[in-house]
């Protein structure tokens, strides 16, 4: 699976119908690029958003799930008899229930399990769900059912899921899907050509999403019709995972999404709970929600798999990248979960180099099933090619930004050579090397005593941000002069929101605050896929552009007729229409007769397609500097820049809050987060809990952080010259951290997270090789 | 999801204790740590007896004729925020500034944190472990890396507590109400290893409360510290830490009293540490000698050998910082 794969629908081609033409691009901006705050800050802070965990109707119950306990199991017999007695129950559904046998985990050649299957493969798979009055009373109650188990053999490490003996998690063999291999050049050739050859093996650990609002739905039946609330990042793709699974039409489904507190890729597609409240909420005759608790959180919806890469570089003398070689052993959990994929990616696509092979393996072991995470396979990737680089430069002795600038591509040779409509990864590194103080900062390193001191750098990109069709948008102008902006997008907490009515403020000259803006909500805005892939601005940006500039069009087609002149004669400016060769002649917008007879102008707004033949990519490079205390193993990251080349930057401040937040994430990847199964006894997570499985906190991320647009409008890329930024600016970050250990103690950190553990033990080794 | 139970607000600490005698009675004071291990079921509770509004267990109180008196209830913020204290018993500071993050800090209590269970990830998960009454440790033969080094045993828990070490570090002394009254106990008998039992973590009886603990007076001169290694910056628990508390004459050192925190399953007193630096100065030298005095007979698990130089390099550099 390609990241591609999961962002859009892949049986058709996408299609909206293409503007009649491209406006041109933007010669200067007022509102777009300014560091404007969000336009619904007041409500996030105030506690006005109503989030779906918030979500409280009449008469609603709550639901409650029982998981299997075990990391592999067949479940023998499920006794409700006690739970459905006790207070405040009201509907308990096991895998008996009719109704209740839905297929799922779907693929090619079948579903490879149900709803609630008695074959449980990971802890945490679905067993039982019950609704109550009250959360208390559906968690008793969940407790109350007698669940017996048969605890099968179990394997939790991927290394050991080909191995003879091995639990037998599927049928068909715990091998996910055939080998991805990738191929161009010839690699031995290649290694035969180098001055230096390295060959390194690295790894990352499984990391959970972890956002702050777990995963939550409210399902409610009117008739025949569902309306479920949802913490999603697309309420479309929601809609059509119920459709399928309890076969309804669009028309009888309606997924309100509304605010929702991140989901980094956990939140992409249907979960199980979201029809556990759906069909709790049917044989209730009542609305149900579920609110995962953080524990289920941790087992049940979504990780980024974790990755061993064996990477062999060579590298000439003056910097030359020759050939390029990975081999890769990943795991997306229990069912197919995309365990290696984006993984070779950035090896593919990130520097010039003739000659590349990856060969990558995914395999099931007894744990919950991947998602998509922020980058898939890119931040695995680059924490790999990134060291390797890194480790290259050293060895022939080369400034590392110097190595990386040696081979910065213009074509995407991942793709066949494909131009690039941009590539902002030159200015990137030397911008950014330049603010950072690079060369002052490499020279001003430690090497003695036990605190050292020492500055690393790594680039990277992703493979998608480019966005595309579909996307509709509908802007409503009122004839107050006030607006609307219908967009069936949803912000999840990236400034979507902001963005786009910045672009309908920037055209109609609307200020914000006279701008409402209705989202995420099949029943009231138009189709739009899920926020993921950092595509949601360049995907529906020039959608929301094309729809104010339909708004305009017909604006001055009614001041043409008012002031009796050619339309093309006029220009909209402040809320004025004016016209160009009598500027004396002029209309406030509010003063348009037709516009007042009418009430309003609904304007229309659709994406077009992406340029043929080329490729758009957003770029990054990151720089750190660190103090590594070699008695203790912990490591300080005193400074941080990250350069992001995302093409226009559409908001400052955004820009830099989505940097910030892919420079945490890094660092939680780098430094601190793990999920650790009990793989000699029982395949639990033992640290699925806030203080045990560390996402990093305000004391572990640099206090100072400086992030670097670079600006560089892509023209040629859509109509706002943007493109996408939440997933490039993790890429980069933890192999950053992980050179600048480097360069500070001279220890090679392959393994994530670099805490006193892992690195104390290797600073004891590398001190006993002396 | 909380489980049911009955709550009891005490009226006094008679009350409290009484209350405490029946059959799965928990005292609630910050609740901090007790309402964390009823929602993961590491324990049930009958009644929750809630000491929390007791005034005559607050406060941070000098005591007549020299020494402290911290009342139970007193939370670390308060305790972190002491001038006295700082100036006086400045372990106790820095521990209870390292403790957790500014939430818990402000509603956990000293008492508590004395008497919080272990955080070991199996006897806080779904495993029934020798600590909860079952038939094995699972950290022996599992995820050891957080696990003890020094005084473990059938249970290689560690103690929890970053005040605790820098209170043994500083001599204090805790008082116990039960049935019979009151009595005092230095904090360093207070706790119980696994060689005495793996059910609880101190002496104290179901029915019996820490009401205040009690500081000796500070000698002219007497510096503390405690330093804490965690893999994360804050609300996280010691990976290895070290409390010191020492008196120092013409360069040398005079006394000194030294605790670990993170490393055993009780606040680790370390007589050889103590020894390798009395009658000496602090040069790197001496301290070198005391931190490998200090990893001496460390018995490390397949996991966290790294303990044993993480172990001496806080040593080192706490001791360094005393030099």
């Amino acid at each position: 699976m390609t990241p591609d794969d999961r962002y859009y629908v892949t049986d058709v081609p996408p299609e909206t119908p293409e503007p009649a033409e491209q406006p041109a691009p933007w010669t200067a901006t007022t509102v777009v690029g300014r560091p404007l705050p969000r336009i619904d800050a007041y409500d996030r802070l105030s506690g006005n958003a109503i989030f779906t965990a918030d979500v409280l109707l009449p008469g609603m119950l709550y639901g409650a799930i029982l998981r299997c306990p075990h990391a592999h199991a067949t479940v023998k017999k499920v006794d409700t008899s006690k739970a459905e007695k006790m207070p405040g129950v009201v509907a308990v559904l096991t895998d008996r229930t009719p109704g209740a046998d839905i297929p799922w985990y779907n693929t090619r050649a079948g579903a490879l399990s149900r709803l609630f299957d008695p074959h449980c493969r990971y802890e945490g798979e679905e067993v039982a769900a019950v609704a109550a009055e009250t959360p208390y009373q559906a968690w008793d109650a969940v407790r109350a059912i007698a669940a017996d188990y048969d605890v099968l053999p179990f394997v939790s490490d991927p290394a050991k899921a080909l191995a003879e003996g091995a639990a037998v998690i599927h049928d068909g063999g715990n091998r996910s899907g055939e080998v991805s291999r990738y191929s161009r050049g010839d690699v031995d050739a290649g290694f035969a050509a180098a001055d230096v050859v390295l060959e390194q093996t690295y790894s990352t650990a499984c990391e959970i999403h972890a956002p702050t609002e777990t995963h939550a739905s409210v399902a409610r039946w009117d008739g025949s019709r569902l309306v479920v609330w949802d913490s999603t990042q697309g309420v479309y793709p929601i809609q059509s995972g119920l459709m399928a699974t309890l076969k309804l039409p669009a028309s009888s489904v309606r997924v309100i999404g509304s605010y929702m507190g991140g989901g980094f890729g956990s939140k992409l597609s249907l979960s199980k709970h979201t029809v556990i409240a759906a069909l709790l909420a049917k044989m209730a005759a009542r609305p149900v929600k579920i609110h995962l608790t953080r524990e289920e959180s941790f087992l049940a919806v979504g990780n980024r798999p974790p990755d061993r890469m064996t990477v062999k570089a060579g590298v000439k003398k003056d910097g030359t990248l020759t050939a390029l070689q990975l081999a890769v052993l990943g795991t997306g959990g229990a069912y197919p979960g995309g365990g290696v994929g984006g993984v070779d990616w950035v090896f593919r696509d990130l520097y010039t180099c003739p000659n590349v092979k990856s060969e990558m393996t995914d395999v099931f072991i007894n744990a919950g099933q991947a998602r998509a995470f922020r980058a898939p396979g890119h931040p695995q990737g680059a924490w790999a090619l990134e060291q390797m680089m890194d480790a290259l430069a050293d060895k022939i002795g080369m400034d590392p930004v110097e190595l990386r600038l040696k081979n910065v591509p213009s074509v995407s040779q991942g793709r066949g050579g494909l131009p690039y409509t941009t590539t902002g990864l030159k200015a990137c590194l030397e911008d950014g090397a330049r603010r950072f103080g690079w060369q002052e900062a490499r020279r001003r390193s430690t090497a003695d005593g036990p605190i050292r001191r020492g500055v690393g750098v790594a680039a990277g990109l992703w493979q998608g941000g480019a966005g595309g069709p579909p996307s509709t948008i509908i802007v409503k102008l009122f004839a107050d002069g006030s607006a609307n902006l219908n967009m069936g997008a949803s912000d999840i907490g990236t400034g979507t929101k902001t963005i786009q009515a910045m672009i309908v403020s920037e055209e109609l000259g609307v200020p914000l605050d006279r701008i409402q803006v209705e989202w995420a909500d099949t029943a009231t805005t138009q189709y739009a896929t899920e926020s993921g892939g950092s595509k949601t601005v360049p995907t529906e940006s020039p959608a929301t552009r094309a729809a104010a500039l339909d708004v305009k069009q017909q604006l001055l087609a009614m001041a043409a007729a008012q002031l009796k002149t050619n339309a093309d004669d006029l220009a909209l400016k402040d809320g004025e229409i004016v016209s160009a060769a009598d500027p004396s002649r002029k209309l406030a917008v509010t003063g348009l007769t037709a516009l007042r007879g009418r009430g309003l102008v609904v304007g229309v707004g659709y994406r077009g397609p992406n340029p043929a033949g080329k490729v758009t990519c957003p770029f990054g490079a990151h720089f750190a500097e660190v103090e590594v205390n070699t008695r203790t193993g912990q490591v300080r990251i005193l400074r941080y820049l990250a350069a992001q080349d995302s093409g226009r930057a559409m908001n400052d401040l955004t820009f830099e809050n989505q940097t910030q937040g892919g420079i945490t994430m890094g660092v939680g990847l780098a430094l601190t987060e793990e999920r650790i199964l009990d793989g000699n006894q029982t395949g639990k997570m033992v640290n699925r809990n806030w203080h045990d499985y560390q996402v990093p906190t305000a004391m572990d991320v640099p206090a100072e952080q400086v992030v670097l647009p670079i600006d560089l409008h892509d023209q040629q890329a859509n109509s706002v010259g943007a493109k996408g930024l939440g997933e490039p600016a993790t890429v980069p970050a933890a192999p950053a951290v992980a050179n600048a250990i480097y360069h500070a103690c001279g220890v090679r950190a392959a393994e994530t997270p670099v805490n006193p553990r892992r690195l104390l033990s290797l600073l004891a080794a590398s001190k006993q090789r002396g | 999801m909380l489980p049911a139970f009955t709550y009891a607000r005490a009226t006094s600490v008679a009350d409290a204790v009484r209350r405490l005698a029946a059959p799965g009675a928990r005292l609630h004071a910050g609740g901090t740590d007790l309402l964390g291990c009823l929602h993961d079921g590491v324990f049930a509770a009958g009644t929750v007896v809630s000491v929390s509004r007791m005034k005559e267990l607050r406060g941070i109180a000098p005591i007549a004729g020299g020494g402290l008196r911290i009342g139970a209830l007193a939370t670390h913020a308060e305790i972190a925020a002491d001038k006295g204290i700082a100036a006086s018993y400045r372990a106790l500071a820095e521990a209870a500034t390292s403790v957790g993050s500014p939430q818990l800090r402000n509603r956990g209590t000293i008492g508590g944190n004395l008497c919080q269970r272990p955080r070991c990830w199996y006897f806080r998960g779904e495993f029934h472990c020798l600590r909860k009454g079952g038939d094995m440790c699972y950290a022996l033969g599992g995820e050891n890396e957080n696990h003890a080094i020094l005084g473990g045993g059938a249970c290689v828990v560690v103690h929890p507590s970053d005040t605790a070490p820098a209170l043994v570090a500083l001599g204090a002394r805790v008082r116990i109400a039960g049935p019979g009254g009151t009595r005092v106990v230095p904090l360093e008998s207070f706790f119980v290893g696994p060689d005495k039992t793996v059910t609880k973590e101190n002496i104290l009886e179901r029915n019996e409360i820490v009401t205040e603990v009690l500081l000796p007076p500070a000698e002219p001169g007497l510096r503390s510290t405690y330093r804490k290694v965690r893999a994360r910056g804050a609300w996280d628990f010691s990976l290895a830490g070290v409390a010191v508390a020492l008196l120092a004459r013409d360069g040398r050192v005079e006394r000194a009293r030294v605790a670990f925190s993170g490393v055993a399953p009780v606040p680790w007193r370390s007589q050889e540490v103590e020894r390798a630096i009395t009658g000496k100065a602090l040069t790197p030298d001496v301290v070198g000698a005391a931190a490998e005095a200090g990893v001496k007979g460390a018995q490390p698990l397949e996991k966290n050998g790294y303990k044993v130089p993480l172990l001496r390099g806080v040593i080192a550099e706490t001791l360094l910082s005393m030099a």
